[in-house]
């Protein structure tokens, strides 16, 4: 192959999911050529939603899934619950495009197929990190230390909270930082009355909105939210962000981004004499057409595990053991947060009050253990927060009884009890033997299928069944008639799966020493300067709360450092 | 509402850069929106004989019957049931619900001297209620069923009624007419007056 020495692009972004989609509108608008690489097929904001707003009626079977079809080409994205007929369309076939699945310990790898990837699937939970979280890995030993702390990256986080638009409630809480809110959605008034008995009886706790990127006040191009509820078919309005509603127009209207989809990123090209990445190998996944790609520098924003892989799959005689790899971490370190119903409250408060529109999101209870030190009662370290889910029992939930005519039908017509719902969401230490690796299997376009070892810790146990106990405490202070605990002596095998809570991360980990982390404190290879991997791959801990604002925050911030750079002539 | 007369309703809410973005120009595409698709219910129907379609829509009817507002024919159920059963069920599934229609083909008429379809609606009840005390134990009826996709080995009436409960909830008709539909609410209003009589609303389940 002959060397090109042009530099096609000024910069290379790869994936166009929530990193992505940031390091694209933040480089353009810097005034960078861009050129952003997405494995996934192409997709047009608003006419590519092929589900939204489609009734039950419409959907095939009624919206009823399709087992057969799905265990066989979707064994793992079909169990999440945004899954279904009217999104199918946005999720990589599994069957198409395997990765080794232990049979007695799986690991859950969901990924995106589309241009906006699983910016257009998520949860759209949103909260910041705090100075807790960033020294909890020096202060229990568990990982190693971040190189950064809280005040670096808060004006990032204020920087893409105003763009992406964010509901929620002030607190002004230290182990959860408040955002830049917009308007909080409106409460329940079961959850109303929830939180003043919780005030009272459990004051250790504090109930908020679940801080949402869904808007309540229009934004530029986008409007606040119509209430409809599957956000996850897609939002034509733009209210709930995603790549696709919010940063990759942005990019677009600088007239410096080109867009290529169907392009799998095979490897990265190391040249050991200027020490850089030299160019992004290519598969078209549609024509395999293979195709070199050169810039200055290089995002990877594929996704955690799709970042690793290609690093994994760049090995030179410089880097034998993967690029960026003389750590030895690359791929070690996985982390994900466990998940599952802690509690569940039954309520016959409020009977009379109902609700008008589907808020698509819950409240939050942030997390109350091991805040000051160790909590005395805690045979684990770090901790939980709950998201909630507030419900009246309907025909849905309550099909399967005796009996038929009138009175059945009258009976599963009208709403029945409140359940409140508790969801912990807990965080997960970080192991070296938790990893990902390339296996001898290889997929359709010749590249090395990625296999998982991973398996939760006694601490992750621990945290699970603390969350049950006080799950209980908090429901019954709350009012609950009857509460229902699964978890209270939940054991490993019977806990979510690792992966299954979709925040996959830290298996290239940032911190100042290069031999123990793959990244420095600004997202950038240690030993390869014009590389910067801003996914959840840099994570060096997991907090417990959902992780996509912090990448979100973190990309913008090596983006900036990298123009910096670029400007000063050192990258 | 169809997608175009959200667009359109869309349109009337975003406002100056925002329509410009959201771009409505969809046409060709728009042609595969679910929300313009035919009704499911649509369907061609090739799978059950005529007598075995007026057995369906017989005990679909007593599942969910006419009232002040409408039941399972008027909502398309039988239909619904034909093509699930037809398209949805597994292999296993299928043989449970082909069997336990030829028994009620079969029994029926040898124990009452005519289809089930022709006994008066207190004896087509008793034929119901009998067939579900057998199919007391199972798991169909047990805890958390309705977190379950299916229950495999689920006997024939509870087949059935799963089917007809389903179809009819997510129907047009039911959802329309006995459920309350709002598609498109704009806002949200967490204490919304419940009168003693007032349904739920149909996109609760979705």
């Amino acid at each position: 192959m002959i060397e090109s020495t042009h530099h096609d692009f000024d910069a290379i972004v790869v994936g166009s999911g929530i990193s992505g989609g940031w390091a694209a509108k933040e480089l353009t608008e810097k005034g960078l050529k861009v050129l952003v690489l997405e494995r996934g097929g192409d997709l047009q904001h608003g006419s590519g939603y092929l589900g939204e707003h489609a009734p039950a009626w419409k959907l095939p079977y009624h919206g009823k899934k399709p087992r057969e079809l799905y265990e066989e080409e979707y064994p793992m994205a079909n169990r999440v619950y945004a899954f279904s007929e009217a999104t199918r369309h946005y999720w990589l076939n599994e069957k198409e495009n395997p990765y080794v699945v232990d049979d007695k310990e799986p690991f859950m790898w969901i990924r995106g197929n589309k241009v906006g990837g699983r910016s257009l699937i998520w949860g759209r939970q949103t909260y910041r990190w705090s100075e807790m979280d960033f020294r909890a890995n020096e202060k229990d030993g568990h990982g190693i230390p971040w190189p950064l702390g809280y005040d670096d990256i808060a004006p990032w986080y204020s920087h893409v909270e105003k763009f992406v638009g964010i509901n929620g409630r002030a607190e002004g809480l230290p182990q959860l930082p408040d955002s830049e809110f917009q308007k909080p959605m409106p409460w329940m008034a079961l959850e109303k009355t929830i939180e003043s008995r919780l005030k009272k009886k459990a004051p250790d706790v504090t109930l908020t909105n679940a801080r949402t990127a869904i808007l309540t006040e229009d934004l530029p191009g986008r409007s606040a939210c119509h209430y409809c509820g599957p956000c996850h078919r897609g939002c034509s309005t733009g209210s709930y962000f995603s790549s696709q509603a919010s940063t990759l127009p942005a990019a677009r209207a600088t007239g410096n981004m080109t867009l290529r989809p169907d392009s799998l990123v095979e490897r990265l090209e190391h040249d050991p004499a200027t020490g850089r990445v030299s160019a992004v190998h290519v598969i078209d996944t549609q024509t395999r057409e293979r195709t070199r790609f050169t810039s200055r520098i290089v995002f990877l924003c594929a996704s955690t595990v799709a970042s690793t892989q290609i690093l994994m799959n760049s090995k030179s005689e410089a880097y034998p053991n993967g690029l960026a790899n003389r750590s030895g971490v690359l791929g070690h370190y996985m982390m994900d947060h466990t998940l599952g119903i802690s509690s569940m409250g039954v309520f016959l408060d409020n009977m009379d009050s109902y609700y008008y529109g589907n808020r698509p999101t819950g409240l939050y209870v942030p997390r109350f253990r091991n805040l000051d030190g160790q909590d005395e009662d805690a045979d684990f370290v770090r901790g939980y927060g709950y998201q909630t889910a507030t419900l009246r029992m309907d025909w849905t939930t309550g099909f399967n009884k005796k009996g038929f005519g009138a009175g059945l039908k009258d009976s599963l017509r009208k709403p029945g009890p409140w359940i409140f719902a508790l969801a912990g969401f807990t965080e997960c230490l970080p192991q070296k033997s938790n990893r990902m690796y390339l296996s001898n299997k290889v997929d359709r376009f010749g590249m090395p299928q990625v296999a998982f070892e991973m398996r939760w810790s006694d601490n992750e146990v621990k945290l699970r069944r603390d969350a049950a106990r006080h799950g209980r405490r908090l429901q019954r202070a709350a009012g609950a008639v009857f509460t229902m605990e699964t978890e209270m002596e939940i054991t490993r095998e019977e806990m979510s799966l690792p992966g299954e809570g979709i925040h996959e991360m830290g298996t290239a980990r940032m911190g100042n020493d290069p031999n123990e982390a793959v990244l420095n404190k600004w997202n950038q290879a240690h030993g390869i300067d014009n590389l910067f991997v801003t996914d959840g791959s840099f994570m060096t801990s997991a907090s417990c709360v959902n992780p996509s604002l912090t990448y979100m925050a973190f990309t913008a911030r090596a983006c900036d450092y990298a123009v910096r750079q670029m400007g000063e002539g050192l990258i | 509402m169809n997608r175009r007369e959200f667009m359109q309703c869309a349109a009337i809410l975003v406002s100056g850069v925002g329509t410009r973005q959201i771009g409505f120009a969809l046409s060709r595409e728009q042609e595969v929106y679910l929300a313009t698709a035919p009704d499911y219910i649509s369907g061609t129907l090739d799978y059950l004989t005529e007598a075995q379609r007026r057995i369906i829509a017989a005990m679909a009817e007593t599942i969910i019957p006419r009232t002040d507002t409408p039941g399972a024919i008027d909502a398309g159920v039988p239909r619904f049931i034909e093509l699930m059963a037809r398209d949805w069920l597994n292999d296993g599934e299928r043989r449970i619900f082909e069997a336990g229609l030829a028994d009620l083909q079969t029994r029926i008429p040898a124990e009452f001297g005519k289809p089930f379809d022709e006994l008066p609606p207190g004896e087509q009840l008793a034929v119901m209620e009998q067939l579900e005390d057998s199919a007391s134990d199972s798991e169909w009826y047990g805890f958390a069923n309705v977190q379950r996709q299916f229950i495999p080995d689920a006997p024939f009436i509870c087949q059935v009624k799963e089917l007809t409960i389903y179809g009819f909830f997510t129907s047009e008709v039911g959802a329309t007419q006995v459920l309350r539909h709002n598609p498109m609410p704009m806002r949200f209003d967490g204490d919304y007056p419940l009168g003693p009589d007032d349904s739920t609303w149909a996109e609760s389940g979705l």
